[in-house]
């Protein structure tokens, strides 16, 4: 198995560390900067190729990177914007089967996260296959002892074939302001389909603010409309790191947790005990996340009165 | 007047617009029906019991296809009070064979199955559609309605409103007088998650045989009654609550849910069952002394929407009656528009249609029953007392010798508070309605 | 046929697979309401188009009360693998100029499709994207990134898009649409290419055991290891707790006061 990793500017996505770990060391750097890439694998990688081109295309980095696995029988790529962009392309020219957003993935076995995380969907991959790893799911231990990967330049034979369309890029925009909050937030409080109606996203917002913390949700909530697509935590929204995450009717979908770091403390409240974000809480609350917000509110609201209201 | 696009509107496609459909687009009818929910029956509750022997013409052999969940064999109904339980109880093996008399079954099921009954006979069912108005001509006459869509609004000869319980429709055509708080009661219900092998075990009962238990003295200082039924591999348990009563409690419905789940009589039933849902309704509880106008020109009301819920008391049949209502709605929207008369006389036909049926008849007999069961004697004063009556017939005090009948209920009687007068009404009208 | 909007009928997670829990991804509504702006703009119509079985006819109604001109349905069963399905898609569309997807379906949910149909097509794509400004002759798209960047693409036709479930909310057909949809003809048409089932074997999600990220403090790694191994049950990691709303709110309250999240600052 052989990992295919996007690089920008020197960085590896999210999930690019796992995929070349899933993949025994061996892997593909593609993109701008990927020696220094390459230099920050050490205890992870163990032989490396760099393609060095700017601006992603994913057909014609496909067609480009084409040549260089055909003769891989799995090719693995991490589930990042770019790698799921990049991975069905290559599958196609290819002509082999893809199975995108995998738990686990080896040339026997492959496991797929399906119907929005709450089933795991397991299959003997043919001989010949392309994979996406979800990010966040595996993890990676760095092996001290472990010698720094051969790197190997094949940059000047594999230039982007320019008779495949791609867009243009336009620009590459800095994180949208309006998601800092929440990506930086010490403290979130977030909100799933077990929310009855728009206001509680609002009521959320108001609590958060008495408990100060950033409000966030899942894209259920954000498909339905009820909050913008930056307060979206996950895989496909926004990652977050908080010391505290405090979860109102969130079962805790895979692509929504490996978003969410590794926090001190998480309260679920959920009406099903056994659902993975419970799992995952240090307090985990069997009850309707509805009610319990109102009397949440109503408490949180005392404790602030209290110290300033003076006796009459 | 205003050319129609359809022959027949039918609002709510709950199981009295169903069966509305069914009749009138089997008469070759264009018939469209119009549902808020996503589909028929998505957002409808009930307590879990339909009797749907009004079916056998309507859809023969209705019990090979019905989506029920068990057949109700065995009936009880229960007498609390704080420490003490009295049942009756019967079975009928009778009831678990065709043509079967009572089922439990998932509104979402139900209503769904004859809404695509009403869609196999030609009937346009559209879903997340409200009606938000009337259309009326200069003299009042309904020849349509206002739907919540883009261009919404859809014309008809006949509208028949099954919009149910408080109708939208019936109360802005102005067929109710007056509507009052104490003709309703607030149903609440919890359904509960539990195998299917332990439901038979702790209910006595086998394959697709189920329970139906309705209970009098369980509902604390709120007048109203309660009920238990089975489900294949779930519990239905509710309470009925007057509103005022629960009003001036300030008692909250889940509370006194709580309560009865806790009941020593009642608690060993549902442990451990797991709650999947909670859901609350409104009921109109007052029969004929709450019943609208049923017709106007160019329009019939049929179902709860027409208050022809029949509440006696804690014995709650409403689905029967909406289907039925809406089979006879639908029949007098076809005599009318086939004699080509929807005004008044067009659809005489329904008023007499519902009277000469048990539709009306049951609701007559039955006419005092929910004043009698919901008052506060047979609510707070009876349980305790014939309780206690039987209690003490049962228990044994040797060397006391048993004493008789008549003395054991005329002690319970005054310890009770209850007057002689009184016990002897209440019976009497008890007697006339249920005897 | 130079908008097309690509359309999948599937049971909601969670829900039995039954008609009434059935319909498209709220990232499908969202790809039917830009086609339908799009065609506007470029004064064309729109094609909706699904694989699927008979019920999948549900989705391609909804489309036309909305405005869609004309409804395909590739006959297949809806387990049909997502490369069967691009290609059977991509074999009715070859003169597409536009074809715009959700960013996810509802069961499968990979996003591959789309992805693959640009790839059949030759044409460009832009996948998972989050907003949109039309232009006449090209889409400005926007993508997201690692880190919360964004890229800005300007697409040029033939192209295939695919946008996220909150980027437009789908507008609501009229009643006499949707009467007329009810009886507008779908053409049914066979997959060009065999279409195979994706087999698999399914069991409940359960987080994978993960290695470990070193080097990190301590509790850190105590952390992501209680974080996502499934192993440690929730006992290890906190407790679980059947409360009334009231005493909810209550535990929550004591619970963020031992950890020190209720000190004034
Ligand atoms: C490629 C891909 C990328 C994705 N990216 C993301 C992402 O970035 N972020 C994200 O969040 N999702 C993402 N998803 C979707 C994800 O798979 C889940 O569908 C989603 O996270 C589920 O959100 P939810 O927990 O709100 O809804 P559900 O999974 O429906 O959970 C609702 C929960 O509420 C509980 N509940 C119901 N009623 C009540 C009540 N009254 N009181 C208390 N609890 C109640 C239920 O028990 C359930 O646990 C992605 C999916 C795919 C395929
Ligand atoms: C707690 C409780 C327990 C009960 N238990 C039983 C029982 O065990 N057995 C029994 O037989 N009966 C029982 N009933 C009574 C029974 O539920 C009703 O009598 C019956 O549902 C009436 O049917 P319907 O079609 O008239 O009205 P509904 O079933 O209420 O149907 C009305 C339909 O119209 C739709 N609608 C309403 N307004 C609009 C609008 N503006 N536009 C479009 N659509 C609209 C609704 O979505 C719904 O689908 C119970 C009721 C309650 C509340
Ligand atoms: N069977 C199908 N029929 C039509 N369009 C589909 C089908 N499957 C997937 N798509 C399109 O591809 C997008 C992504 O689907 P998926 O790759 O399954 O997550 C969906 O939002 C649809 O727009």
């Amino acid at each position: 198995m052989i990992a295919v990793v996007v690089v920008r500017g020197g960085e590896l996505p999210s999930g690019g560390d796992e995929a070349i770990a899933e993949c025994g060391g061996r892997a593909v750097l593609v993109g701008s900067g990927t020696a220094v890439a390459a230099r920050s694998l050490t205890g992870i990688a163990t032989e490396l190729t760099t393609v060095e081109l700017e601006h992603f295309r994913p057909a014609g980095w496909a067609a480009a990177l084409s040549a260089l696995l055909a003769d891989e029988p799995a090719v693995v790529l991490p589930g990042s914007p770019d790698g799921r962009d990049l991975a069905p392309r290559i599958a196609a020219l290819l002509h082999r089967p893809l199975y995108a957003g995998a738990m686990s993935i080896t040339p026997q076995r492959v496991e797929l996260a399906r119907k929005g995380g709450t089933e795991i969907h397991q299959t003997h991959p043919g001989p010949e296959f392309v994979a996406t790893l979800q990010p966040g799911v595996r993890g990676v231990a760095v092996d001290g002892a472990l010698a720094p990967p051969t790197v190997s330049d094949a940059t000047p034979t594999l230039l982007p074939r320019h008779e495949y369309r791609d867009p243009t890029v336009v620009a590459v925009l800095p994180p949208d302001p309006a998601t800092i909050d929440l990506a930086e937030a010490p403290r979130i409080i977030a909100g799933g389909a077990g929310l009855d109606r728009e206001a509680r996203m609002q009521q959320l917002e108001g609590i958060g603010l008495l408990l100060g913390a950033s409000m966030g949700a899942t894209r259920v909530v954000t498909d339905r409309g009820w909050v913008p697509h930056q307060r979206q935590i996950g895989t496909t929204g926004v990652v977050v790191d908080p010391d505290l995450y405090v979860a109102f009717g969130v079962s805790g979908a895979v692509q929504h947790t490996s978003g969410l770091g590794a926090p001190d403390h998480i309260i679920s409240v959920n009406t099903d005990a056994h659902c993975p974000m419970m799992q995952l809480a240090d307090l985990a609350i069997v009850a309707d996340a509805n009610e319990t917000l109102d009397h949440l509110e109503a408490l949180l609201r005392d404790e602030h009165a209290a110290p300033r209201s003076a006796p009459r | 007047m205003s050319t129609p696009d359809v022959d027949v509107i039918v609002v709510g496609a709950g199981p009295a617009g169903a069966c509305a459909a069914i009749v009138a687009a089997r008469a070759g009818l264009d018939v469209v029906l119009l549902e808020r929910g996503p589909f028929a029956g998505s957002k409808n509750m009930y307590g879990g019991v339909v009797y749907p022997r009004i079916l056998d013409g309507l859809i023969p052999n209705w019990w090979e296809e019905a989506p029920i969940q068990r057949w109700v064999t065995r009936r009880s109904t229960m007498l609390l009070t704080d420490t003490q339980a009295l049942t009756v109880d019967f079975r009928s093996g009778a009831w678990g064979e065709p043509p079967y008399n009572g089922a439990t079954a998932f509104r979402p099921d139900w209503d769904h199955w004859l809404a695509s009954h009403a869609e196999a006979a030609g009937a346009h069912l559209l879903t997340d559609t409200t009606v938000i108005g009337l259309i009326r001509d200069i003299d009042g006459t309904v020849v349509g309605v206002r739907t919540d869509r883009p261009d919404g609004d859809l014309r008809a000869r006949i509208v028949i409103a099954c919009d149910g319980v408080n109708s939208f429709l019936a109360k802005e055509a102005g067929l109710y007088e007056h509507t009052d708080a104490r003709h309703y009661t607030l149903g609440v219900k919890e359904t509960l998650a539990l195998p299917k092998d332990v439901i038979d075990e702790r209910f006595a009962v086998r394959d697709r045989h189920g329970v139906d238990i309705e209970i009098v003295g369980c509902t604390g200082k709120v007048n109203g009654g309660g009920f238990l039924y089975t489900g294949l591999d779930t519990l239905a348990v509710g309470v009925v609550l007057k509103l005022p009563k629960l009003a001036a409690q300030q008692q909250r419905p889940e509370a006194i849910i709580a309560g009865l789940k806790r009941h020593p009589a009642i608690a060993p039933l549902v442990q451990g069952a797991e709650l999947k849902e909670y859901s609350a309704h409104l009921i109109p509880e007052a029969g004929l002394t709450m019943m609208p106008k049923m017709t106007m020109p160019g329009m019939l009301v049929a179902g709860d929407a027409a208050a022809l819920c029949l509440a006696a008391g804690i014995w709650l049949e409403g689905v029967n009656f909406a289907m039925a209502s809406g089979m006879y709605a639908g029949e007098t929207a076809v005599e009318a528009i086939r004699a080509g008369d929807t005004g008044a006389t067009g659809l005489a036909g329904y008023q007499r249609r519902l009277s000469d049926t048990f539709v009306l008849k049951d609701h007559r007999k039955l006419r005092k029953a929910p004043e009698l069961v919901l008052s506060d004697r047979v609510q707070h004063l009876y349980p305790g007392m014939v309780a206690n009556v039987v209690e003490r017939m049962f228990r044994v005090d040797n060397p006391e010798p048993k004493p008789g009948l008549r003395r054991i209920l005329n002690q319970e009687r005054k310890r009770a508070g209850v007057r002689r007068r009184d016990l002897v009404r209440d019976a009497w009208t008890g007697f006339r309605s249920f005897g | 046929m130079s908008v097309v909007v690509c359309l999948k009928w599937a049971s909601v997670p969670g829900e039995p697979h039954d008609e009434r829990f059935s319909g498209m991804s709220a990232a499908d509504e969202s790809a039917l309401e830009f086609a339908l702006r799009h065609a506007a703009i470029l004064g064309v119509g729109v094609t909706a188009i699904t694989v699927g079985p008979d019920g999948a006819d549900r989705v391609l109604r909804d489309a036309l009360a909305c405005g869609a001109t004309r409804a395909i349905r590739i006959d297949a069963p809806t387990t049909a693998a997502g490369t069967d399905v691009a290609t059977a898609i991509a074999d009715h569309i070859l003169d597409a100029q536009w074809v715009w997807c959700g960013d996810y379906s509802l069961d499968r949910g990979a996003g591959s499709v789309p992805a693959f149909i640009a790839a059949h097509l030759g044409a460009e794509q832009a996948l998972g994207v989050i907003a949109i400004e039309l232009h006449e002759g090209t889409v400005r798209a926007t993508r997201r990134l690692d880190g919360g960047r964004r890229e800005l693409l300007d697409v040029h036709a033939p192209a295939v898009v695919s946008v996220e479930g909150a980027t437009a909310r789908l507008r609501r057909a009229g009643l006499r649409a949707v009467r007329d949809a009810a009886t507008t003809p779908i053409e049914v048409v066979p997959a060009t290419t065999p279409i195979h089932r994706a087999e698999f074997m399914v069991r409940a999600y359960r987080p994978r055991a993960r290695q470990l990220a070193a080097p990190q403090g301590e509790q850190a790694l105590d952390r992501v290891r209680v974080l996502t191994d499934a192993t440690v049950t929730s006992a290890a990691r906190g407790e679980t707790v059947h409360l009334e709303p009231a005493d909810a709110a209550v535990r929550i309250m004591r619970a963020l006061r031992e950890w020190g999240y209720l000190e004034v600052e």
